[in-house]
C-alpha cells in the first residue's frame, strides 16, 4: 500500500494550467527526485502536497487518508514535513527556539513520546553539529547550516514524508555532502523523501527513483541512471538537437 | 506624595491593556488598531450593567464577556484579512462603536458619559487604589513574561516571521491568533474595570482614537514584543505625559502639545524600529 497516492492532480491558476493530471504512487521508504526545467511545476506540486495551494482537480491520499482539503498545519500534524527553497528557519529566533517551536507544534501524543523537549532540542542540534550555537539567533548561520537545521528540525519532529525543495541551493560543496548524509540518514530510518533538485549527480547518489516534470505533467520517470541517459531528458532541458 | 501616587496609579492601570496589545501588535505583528474599541465596548457593557444591577461581580463578568467577544471578532478578522485591511477595519470598528456610544444618549448619556462610578469597597483611598493597581500590574507583567516565553510566544513569533513556514511545522494559526487576541481582551478588561473607578467617570473622550497613539508609542518605543522594554516605556511615557502639564503653556495648548510631542517620538521610534514592526514576509 502506497504511503502517498496522487491521482489526476491538476491545478489551474489564473486560467493557466500549472499541473496537469499528475498520477504518482510513493512507497514508504522511497527517496524520489523531482527534476525538470524551470517553470515545470515542481515547487507548485510541493505547495499542493503541503496544503498551500488547493488542487483544481484530483485527490491526494496520505496513509490512506484523503488529505486533499486539509490545511497546511493539519498535513504537518499527520506527518508531512516541508523544507523550503528559501530557508524555512525563523531568523529572529535562536536555534534552540527554532527546534522547540517545531516540537511544540506536534500533536500531544507525539510530544509525550519525545519526553523532555529540552533534551530533544539538544540532540537535534547535536545531530547537525550546531549545539554550540544553541543560544544564537538563526540569522547568524550560513545558508548550509540553516538548511541542516531545517532538515534536522523536520526529522526530529517525527515526520514520515519529507518534501525537500532544492536543499542544496546556495550551499557550499562541503555542506552539500553533509546534507546528502542527512538525507541518507532519513532513508535508513525508513522515511520517505521527495526531493526537488537540479544537481543530477546528487540525485543519482541518493534517489531510488526520479520523476521528470515538464509543463506540469510527468514527462519521464524511472531509476536515476536510466533517466539520466534518456535522450528525452536532454531534450527537455536543452530542446531537440537539430542535427538528429 | 499624592501626585506621585497618582502617577504610579496611572502606570499600574496602563500596564495590563498595553502589554496585552504588545502581544498582538508587537509580538504577533498584527496591524490591529482596535484595542481602544475593545476597552470602550467592555467598559460600557460593565458600567451600564453596574448601573442597572449595582453588583460589581456580575458587571465585571459582563464587561469581560463583551471584551472577549469583540476580541474574538478581531481575531476572526485577523485570520481572514491581509494586514492592511485588518488595520482599516479595526479603525472603522472603533469609530463605529464610538459613534454608537456618543449617539445612543438614552442608554449611554452620549458625550456626558456615565458619572459617579463607585469604587469597590476597600479601594476608596488613593494609597490603597495605587497599591492595588501596582500589584495587579506586577502580576500581569509576570503573567505576560510567562506567555511570551511559552509556546504561544514562540508560535506567534514564528507566524509573524513567516506564516507559511510556521504552518508547515503544524502551528495552528487560528488557535494562536485567538489566544493572543483573548489575552489582549483580558488586559483591556482589567484596565477598564479600574480606570473609570479611579476617576469616578466613564467618558467617551477617554476612548478617542488619539489614545491609540499612546499605546502604539509605548510598544514601538519599548521594542515590539519586549515585555521589559514596553513596561519601561509605559513608566517613562506616562510620567512624561504628566510632567508636560507643568510646562509654562496656556491650558488649551497642553493637550495639542502633548499629541504633537508624542507624535514626534512615534515618528522617530517607527523609523528606528521599522524592520521590527513591518518584517518582510518571505514567499513559499
Amino acid at each position: 500500500m502506497s504511503l502517498l497516492s496522487i491521482k489526476s492532480l491538476s491545478l489551474t491558476l489564473g486560467g493557466q494550467p500549472i499541473l496537469r493530471g499528475i498520477d504518482l504512487e510513493v512507497e514508504k521508504g522511497e527517496v524520489i527526485g523531482v527534476i525538470g526545467p524551470n517553470g515545470s511545476g515542481k515547487t507548485t506540486l510541493f505547495n499542493v502536497l503541503s496544503g498551500f495551494l488547493k488542487p483544481t482537480h484530483g485527490k491526494i491520499h496520505f496513509k490512506q487518508t484523503d488529505m486533499t482539503g486539509m490545511a497546511a498545519s493539519e498535513r504537518a500534524r499527520i506527518g508531512i514535513g516541508r523544507v523550503f527553497q528559501n530557508f524555512g528557519v525563523f531568523r529572529e529566533m535562536t536555534l534552540e527556539e527554532n527546534v522547540l517551536v517545531a516540537l511544540e507544534a506536534l500533536p500531544k501524543e507525539q510530544r509525550l513520546v519525545l519526553g523532555d523537549l529540552k533534551k530533544a532540542v539538544h540532540s537535534t542540534l547535536k545531530l547537525v553539529h550546531l549545539e554550540d550555537h544553541a543560544k544564537k539567533k538563526a540569522n547568524s548561520l550560513s545558508g548550509g547550516q540553516m538548511r541542516l537545521l531545517e532538515i534536522a528540525r523536520t526529522l526530529v519532529s517525527g515526520k514520515e514524508l519529507f518534501l525537500l525543495d532544492e536543499p542544496t541551493a546556495g550551499v557550499s560543496p562541503k555542506m552539500t555532502g553533509q546534507i546528502a548524509d542527512l538525507i541518507l540518514t532519513l532513508k535508513k530510518e525508513g522515511k520517505t523523501v521527495l526531493i526537488i533538485e537540479h544537481d543530477l549527480p546528487f540525485i543519482q547518489k541518493i534517489c531510488d527513483r526520479v520523476i521528470v516534470l515538464d509543463v506540469g505533467e510527468i514527462a519521464l520517470q524511472g531509476k536515476p541512471d536510466d533517466v539520466r541517459h534518456n535522450g528525452k531528458l536532454k531534450e527537455l532541458y536543452f530542446g531537440a538537437d537539430p542535427t538528429d | 506624595m499624592n501626585y506621585l501616587l497618582h502617577i504610579l496609579t496611572m502606570i499600574g492601570l496602563s500596564i495590563p491593556n498595553i502589554l496585552g496589545y504588545n502581544l498582538i501588535f508587537g509580538r504577533g505583528k498584527f496591524l490591529h488598531f482596535g484595542p481602544i474599541a475593545t476597552s470602550l465596548f467592555s467598559s460600557y457593557a460593565m458600567f451600564l450593567t453596574l448601573r442597572e444591577t449595582g453588583n460589581y461581580l456580575s458587571a465585571f463578568f459582563v464587561g469581560l464577556l463583551a471584551s472577549l467577544l469583540l476580541s474574538s471578532f478581531f481575531a476572526w478578522l485577523a485570520l481572514r484579512l491581509e494586514s492592511d485591511a485588518l488595520g482599516i477595519l479595526t479603525i472603522a470598528m472603533h469609530l463605529a462603536l464610538l459613534s454608537v456610544v456618543l449617539n445612543w444618549s438614552s442608554l449611554t448619556r452620549g458625550a456626558l458619559g456615565l458619572p459617579q462610578i463607585p469604587r469597590i469597597t476597600g479601594m476608596l483611598s488613593l494609597p490603597v487604589f495605587a497599591s492595588v493597581s501596582i500589584v495587579i500590574a506586577l502580576l500581569w507583567i509576570f503573567f505576560m513574561v510567562r506567555v511570551h516565553r511559552s509556546w504561544l510566544g514562540r508560535e506567534l513569533s514564528a507566524l509573524a516571521e513567516n506564516r507559511a513556514h510556521a504552518e508547515a511545522l503544524g502551528i495552528n494559526r487560528a488557535r494562536v491568533t485567538l489566544s493572543a487576541f483573548l489575552i489582549g481582551g483580558l488586559g483591556a478588561t482589567i484596565t477598564n474595570t479600574l480606570y473609570p473607578q479611579y476617576i469616578g467617570l466613564l467618558h467617551p473622550n477617554d476612548y478617542q482614537f488619539s489614545n491609540l497613539i499612546f499605546f502604539i508609542l509605548c510598544v514601538v518605543a519599548g521594542g515590539p514584543g519586549s515585555v521589559r522594554g514596553v513596561v519601561i516605556s509605559i513608566v517613562l511615557l506616562t510620567s512624561l505625559q504628566e510632567l508636560i502639564r507643568f510646562l509654562p503653556l496656556p491650558l488649551g495648548l497642553i493637550g495639542p502639545m502633548r499629541l504633537l510631542f508624542f507624535g514626534l517620538i512615534l515618528i522617530i521610534a517607527v523609523y528606528i524600529r521599522r524592520k521590527e514592526i513591518f518584517p518582510m514576509q518571505r514567499s513559499v
